[in-house]
């Protein structure tokens, strides 16, 4: 009896703890959610929105690539680079390996961004009626902005050839929820990815509201809209486009010229009355690689961070003129070595567009169209040199706006675009040479056997 | 399936109601040995064919029960076992000779043991006392060299890293390949639980000293009862137990040092400023400069206010100039402390092992210091005739001061780079260059020794492993286990870095600090019954249960800045709490197993087994699967034609095919996923952060090994040759996927890879008597081939010089290949490669403008030919050496990560290695060394140039040992004196350019980005003295 008791209780012990259950293996992920489920509110949407701007504001993306990938690419004999960076090493020198991890980090991060603007476009249904508008535009001006930048660096530039033909990047304007053969698609043509560009930023810049924070705005989009058309040559759009975010008055041209940079040491984090649109850096959050690569520590400005990899020459300082406050904004620490003071800033936001890219825009299309819409291009170009403590102008040229543009806008990305659009040369290089622009990413052409590399890759 | 498993339970359990017992009589005796004639404590005395049995007590007398007419078999460890038919008798004393056969040792086994003449399936086993007191603070790094196919790179010489062990190669892409650890029983908590630096090793809470044996399962048979997550091999680790018998109490110190052995030779000041100058001197002549024109390039380096002006605090071309050897900054001599206490005894009902120890190891590399203290307990006690229960139980601290990652400035090796006239002292401060209130911006990159002095990284871990088991005797033959571990792993990181690491650490211009918790709990419980008994000529031993196991993650992290001085380095005193997180993560796994083993007239071997999987990794429709395996064997020697054969005393051949699985991809990775943190300026946002694949399942598999176990002249020799084909199909792998998806890879079943290779381990006693040599020798070679990979391009490693190549070894190197130096103009040339339409290849060279356009192909291997290791020990009269010697062969290690930047050509200011003296000048044109061009590429690209055979030879260990004599030790009431001096990685045999062929670059390191070297730290040489007490 004692025994069939003692086996009776081993086997029953055993039994239980034999029998396993099968809904033990039923573990839901903590820290994430499924994706059919992420995107069921309006609340949902929203937050995906913020991840938009999160995705830009990425180093390789709008917190600084492609400003200072523009510079560098476009330099020649302004600037030294001087760090261990072989991809950037490569930029300056414009012999770019297929590998380069710029190029391909900036192409990778910038669709991942464009698949956030996707995921908010396709679930506007879930939205709040009062701020559709709203999102809508501020996705559509992202996503747009980032076609532009990689059409810009991926592929031949406006008008060289035929742009119906040459290939661009390809466009996704639909969240990827699974990997079908669709995915892997081919480059559309430059003129396609152009017209989207157009088509998200016109939509945005009719949805924006006229003031929304730190966040897109209408002007924003007019302001990038008149880029776009300046880069196409289209300067009567361009014109039209500057002109009404300079007629807009929500934005001014502040004072000393030295206050619209150090937004977090100096402001607070805040922007000058004078920005259009940047990505905003807090101490806790975002990333200003201008300030990684042009930025310095200077001891006696403390908060100042970087590594100082891109070195301003005596050539570019020389082109100031006497008491143009722009020619002193610079700082040479005890290395001898001389750096830009627009990026010294560690948690600097990073600036994307102000209001004197405008009256610059605007002055250089009215010039061209022999037009004066808004204002005369003289008073416009005095306008910035008045602020900068320049004197003024009694006439001027061609010469005169692209050297004021180029001076007013040194090293917040516009140098190498501007050479491709003014069909210029970069030291010997023709702006159309092919070493001019970025390969394609190697990865990104073993992924997907439907891409074709750009010549001379 | 389940439920067939269930129902044969509940058969073996009504079995188990039919027991039966005979009448009894008494025996007492004692047990000698042969060798001593001392007695011999704990032998156990079973009768043969039953469960009864007893163990001799210290002095070796032992007392049984029997029935009549019973044969006892008296076994002991390390001796021949021996039978005895009673016939009648009431005493019977017996001497049991030294076991010269490693055949007849116990292997421990999943879920049981296995006597190894019975093995069918391949297990490699290591001894406690083969490793113990090895200066390497990880258990898995003393493995090295001492298990047949097992592969082990210790990677770098920093404490307690990540190591890599492979067994039978590598086996996955994506997913892991370190084999499965299981300790006492309990699948272990292992890997990187680190946030700053390399990975860190979570086995480094374990005493090595604590272990009894090490068991490597190998092939599939012996792993299949592990299924789902043996396919890269199962390590079994089981501690120290009592014995029975007189209390042995052990105690041993050690002290010694250790320093790097092998530096790489770089240029000192004089021979910087002549290499400088032809490689400023080619850019003027370019840029048709004078080199006289402030300019110039030369000038910007050696003029007024230039660079070498600036760098060396002004005191270049003075008499104060500097002459730094930087890199022997970055070294130090590293004592290493080691205190352990063991003892271990008990009595027929009660048996325990209890040790302590206490270890402090300092690194080679200024800063890096290891202390471990811990503790065990192990106990079993018998509590009734039917029942017994058993505790472990460890206790650990460690306590890691760690550095950072290879690919850091601050990396102490890393100092190898900095200008050679760069004085080490800021002559305006006294203090180490770049120290504040100095100039920060010397030397050229950040001085590490700034890092050492100012700001520490601490890794604290406690661990406790403990594990609790009840074995009860249901009938003859039939017991049913449980066991239930737990596995707790309690860590945190504090790290503190004090403002004048500004420079390096940009954040902390008022300090920054920074606490990381890190608790993992895992449990697991083990239920089964195992069956073993004989039937005349029939053996049959079977194995049924299920294990389950959860393991759940916890971390959390906060983080500050700008604290009121250094004096303050709590994140209490930080005026902004800078960043901060907690994360949670699970995963569990369901298993039900099986295992029969039959075997005839110790002849015919036969085993099965399966088992089923479950885990909370893949999706509810793949959830489970199934891995069998079975394997034969048959001993020949005792078939009649070899049984009284002189020469062959033993020999056995076998044959295992079956099934195991990988599932070790992290957890959820079938599922399409949002992330929350994606935040901007404040406000909250979320993020596709993962695309699903809801048909993810294991990665499987399939096993096929020929072995054959020898024995020659009365098994003095003795070996095994084993061959084995791995086929792997169903790969998790991280498929890349075009970016343009806003996804870059997507983890899918995708591609096929085999490893195969042979095995030879040869164990030999040269001499026996009083004067003893004895050789244990092993060989192995793994070819590895990726069959199948869909076309998808993997690559990793330095710019990703590695790759995954279909009909190639995982992550050979692939790059453009190197074609030397052309003799008229110092241009770098590289191989075209380039396919013509009729498959020829296009031999022709381009030069540096044309490297896009030269095609990149296989030019190396990270994966060794063959490794291998060989022991020769020798004692006389109480003088023991043993001397081991480990060897990797084959293999090419990728120098780039030092190269591109120390051996380039001067393309940037870094100090150069001194082989680049040899570039190319007017004078000098047949060299492979680049002509010296300053800020410009020449041949410093990826290529062929920095791939270097990476095989090596090396005294791994030697140790040289006295027992002083008992007659003189008893005397001072003591049992056993020994002194012994022990070294480690005294002398290494290798071609390689670099500081250590046995390399792995932390930053870098992954299944494929393998063999890479980024001023990687040497490994140590140790040389230590001991004294071991025995009372």
């Amino acid at each position: 009896m004692n025994r069939l008791f003692k086996y009776s209780f081993l086997t029953a012990a055993a039994m239980t703890l034999l029998s396993g259950c099968d809904q033990k293996l039923d573990v839901a992920p903590t820290q994430s959610i499924d994706d059919v489920a992420a995107l069921s509110t309006s609340k949902d949407v929203e937050v995906t929105l913020i991840g938009c701007y999160d995705g830009i504001q990425d180093g390789d993306v709008y917190g600084g690539a492609f400003q200072y990938v523009s510079d560098l690419y476009g330099d020649a004999g302004e600037i030294r680079f001087g760090g261990t960076f072989a991809n950037l090493l490569e930029i300056f020198d414009k012999q770019l390996t297929t590998a380069n991890s710029t190029a391909s980090t900036t192409w990778i991060d910038s669709y991942n961004a464009i698949n956030r603007c996707n995921n908010v476009l396709s679930a506007l249904d879930k939205v709040e009626e009062a701020k559709k508008a709203r999102i809508e535009g501020e996705a559509r001006f992202i996503r747009g902005a980032l076609y532009f930048e990689l059409v810009r660096l991926y592929a031949k530039t406006w008008g060289d050839g035929d742009n119906a033909a040459n290939a661009g990047v390809p466009l996704v304007l639909e969240p990827t929820r699974s990997v079908t053969d669709a995915d892997y698609r081919k480059r559309n043509s430059v003129a396609e990815v152009y017209a989207q560009v157009l088509d998200d930023l016109t939509k945005a810049e009719n949805l924006l509201p006229a003031s929304n924070t730190i966040y897109a705005t209408k002007n924003a989009a007019a302001g990038m809209l008149a880029r776009v058309y300046l880069q196409q040559g289209n300067y009567a759009s361009a014109r039209d486009a500057a002109n009404r975010v300079i007629t807009s008055g929500r934005q001014r041209l502040v004072t000393p010229f030295s206050s619209l940079f150090y937004t977090s040491l100096r402001n607070g984090g805040a922007n000058p009355a004078e920005y259009i649109f940047s990505t905003t850096v807090t101490a806790q959050d975002g990333a200003n690689s201008l300030n990684t690569f042009f930025g310095t520590a200077i001891s006696s400005i403390p908060g100042t961070a970087g590594r100082g990899d891109f070195r301003i020459l005596p050539a570019h300082r020389a082109l100031y003129g006497a008491g143009d406050t722009r020619g002193e904004f610079f700082v040479t620490p005890p290395s001898n070595l001389t750096y830009t003071q627009k990026h010294l800033d560690r948690f600097g936001n990073v600036p994307i567009m102000r209001l004197a890219e405008m009256y610059l825009i605007r002055a250089e299309a009215n010039f061209r169209l022999g037009t004066t819409v808004g204002a005369a291009p003289l008073a416009d170009i005095n306008a910035i040199r008045a602020r900068a403590g320049a004197t003024a102008l009694t006439e001027v040229t061609i010469a005169d706006i692209l050297k004021e543009r180029k001076l007013e806008l040194a090293f917040e990305g516009h140098t190498l675009h501007d050479i491709k659009r003014l069909k210029g040369k970069v030291g010997a290089l023709d702006f159309n040479s092919p070493r001019l622009i970025f390969p394609i990413p190697q990865r990104e052409i073993d992924a997907n056997k439907q891409l074709t590399q750009n010549v001379g890759y | 399936m389940r439920h067939t498993l269930r129902i044969s339970l509940w058969m073996l359990v009504c079995l188990s109601f039919v027991a039966v017992r005979a009448q009894d009589k008494v025996v007492t005796g004692k047990v000698t040995s042969s060798d001593e004639g001392a007695g011999l404590p704990g032998v156990s005395i079973t009768v043969k064919g039953t469960t009864r049995g007893a163990n001799s007590d210290a002095e070796g007398n032992y007392r049984i029960s029997i029935p009549d007419n019973a044969t006892l078999v008296f076994s002991f460890v390390g001796f021949s076992p021996l039978e005895e038919k009673v016939n009648g008798r009431s005493v019977i004393n017996v001497q049991l000779t030294q076991d010269t056969k490693t055949l007849s040792e116990i292997v421990v086994t999943g879920f049981g043991s296995q006597i190894k003449r019975e093995l069918t399936g391949n297990i490699a086993q290591v001894k406690g006392k083969d490793i113990e007191n090895m200066p390497t603070p990880t258990v898995d790094a003393a493995l090295q060299g001492k298990a047949a196919g097992v592969f082990i790179n210790s990677g770098s010489g920093k404490l307690g890293q990540a190591v890599t062990v492979r067994v039978r190669g590598n086996s996955s892409i994506s997913a892991s390949s370190q084999p499965l650890y299981v300790v006492d029983g309990t699948p272990i908590t292992t890997g990187d639980f680190g946030n700053y630096g390399g990975e860190t090793n979570a086995l480094a809470d374990i005493n090595p000293n604590d272990i009894e044996s090490i068991e490597v399962l190998k092939d599939a048979s012996a792993g299949a009862i592990y299924g789902a997550r043996a396919a890269n091999g199962v390590v079994l680790i089981t501690t120290k137990r009592g014995k029975a018998g007189k209390t042995n109490v052990s105690f041993n110190f050690q002290t010694g040092s250790a320093t790097a052995a092998r530096r790489l030779p770089f240029l000192n000041s004089e021979e910087f400023i002549s290499f400088y100058k032809q490689a400023a001197g080619y850019r003027d002549r370019l840029a048709n400069i004078d080199p006289n024109d402030p300019d110039s390039f030369t000038q910007s380096i050696f003029g007024a206010g230039g660079f070498l002006d600036y760098y060396s605090y002004g005191t270049y071309g003075t008499p104060q100039q500097a002459d730094v050897n930087w890199q022997e900054q970055a070294f130090q001599k590293a004592p290493m402390h080691q205190a352990d206490l063991q003892l271990s005894g008990g009595n027929d009902k009660t048996r325990f092992f209890i040790s302590g120890q206490y270890l402090d190891q300092t690194g080679t590399i200024i800063g890096n210091r290891l202390k471990r203290m811990s503790g065990r307990l192990n106990l079993d006690h018998q509590a009734n005739n039917w029942l017994s229960v058993g505790l472990t139980m460890n206790l650990a601290r460690t306590e890691n001061q760690r550095l950072p990652d290879d690919n850091a400035f601050s990396n102490p090796l890393q100092m190898a780079a900095l200008t050679p006239l760069t004085p080490f002292l800021d002559p305006n401060t006294g203090l180490p260059a770049g120290t504040p209130p100095g100039d920060i911006n010397i030397p050229l990159y950040y001085n590490p020794i700034i890092s050492i002095n100012y700001a520490k990284f601490v890794a604290t871990s406690i661990r406790n492993l403990t594990n609790g088991y009840l074995q009860a005797n249901i009938f003859k033959g039939l017991k049913f286990r449980s066991e239930v571990g737990v596995d707790l792993l309690n860590q945190q990181e504090e790290g503190y870095f004090q403002s004048q690491t500004v420079r390096n650490q940009t954040r902390a211009t008022n300090g920054i600090g920074a606490n990381y918790g890190t608790f993992v709990t895992n449990y697991n419980t083990n239920n089964f019954f195992a069956y073993d008994n004989s039937f005349g000529q029939h053996g049959i031993s079977a194995t049924l249960g299920m294990s389950y196991q959860q393991s759940q993650t916890k971390t959390n992290f906060i983080e500050g800045t700008q604290f009121p001085s250094n004096s303050y380095q709590r994140i209490a005193s930080a005026a902004t709490k800078s960043d901060g997180s907690s994360t949670e993560t699970n995963f569990r796994f369901l298993s039900y197993f099986a295992r029969a083993n039959y075997k005839f007239a110790d002849k015919y071997l036969l085993s099965a087994s399966a088992r089923i999987d479950g885990s909370s990794r893949f999706g509810a429709n793949s959830r489970y699967s199934f891995f069998p395996a079975v394997s034969l064997g048959w001993v020949l020697s005792e078939e009649n034609f070899l049984k009284n054969n002189t020469v062959i005393s033993f020999l056995k051949a076998r044959a295992s095919y079956g099934g195991t699985g990988n599932s070790e991809i992290g957890n959820f990775p079938q599922l399409g996923l949002f992330q929350g943190d994606a935040g901007y300026a404040g406000a909250a946002g979320q993020r596709p952060s993962q695309i699903g694949n809801p048909d993810l399942r294991w990665e499987t598999t399939y096993q096929t090994d020929f072995g054959i176990d020898f024995g020659i002249l009365n098994n003095r020799i003795n070996g095994e040759i084993d061959y084995y084909v791995k086929n792997t199909s169903g790969l998790l792998l991280n498929v890349n996927i075009p970016a343009t998806t806003g996804f870059v890879s997507q983890v899918r079943n995708v591609g096929k890879l085999e490893n195969k290779g042979f095995e030879f381990v040869v164990n030999t006693q040269n001499f026996v008597g009083k004067f003893k040599w004895n050789t244990s020798f092993n060989w192995a070679n793994n070819r590895n081939k990726v069959t199948d990979i869909q076309g998808q391009v993997i690559e990793g490693g330095i710019r990703n010089m590695n790759r995954v190549v279909e009909g190639q070894p995982i992550g050979v190197f692939y790059t453009v290949e190197y074609a030397g130096v052309n003799p008229d103009n110092g241009d770098a040339l590289f191989y075209k490669n380039t396919k013509g339409a009729d498959g020829s290849i296009d031999r022709t060279t381009v030069t540096n403008s044309g490297y896009n356009s030269a095609q990149r192909v296989v030019v190396g291997n990270p994966n060794p030919k063959f490794i291998g290791g060989i022991t020769n020990s020798f004692s006389y009269k109480g003088i023991d050496l043993s001397v081991f010697f480990n060897g990797v062969y084959g293999n090419q290690v990728n120098f780039y990560g030092v190269g591109q930047y120390s051996s380039a050509n001067g393309i940037y200011e870094d100090n150069q290695t001194k082989d680049q003296l040899n570039a190319w000048t007017p004078e000098n044109r047949n060299t492979d060394v680049p002509e010296a061009r300053y800020l410009r590429g020449n041949g410093n690209q990826a290529s062929s140039r920095y791939i270097f055979d990476g095989s090596y030879l090396r005294l791994r260990t030697a140790t040289l040992s006295y027992t002083l004599p008992t007659s003189l030790v008893n005397r001072v009431k003591l049992e056993r004196v020994k002194v012994y001096v022990s070294g480690m990685n005294l002398a290494t045999f290798t071609n390689y350019k670099g500081w250590d062929p046995e390399v792995s670059a932390d930053s870098f390191t992954s299944n494929f980005a393998i063999g890479n070297d980024f001023y990687t730290p040497p490994q140590p040489r140790t040389i230590l003295f001991g004294i071991n007490i025995g009372l």
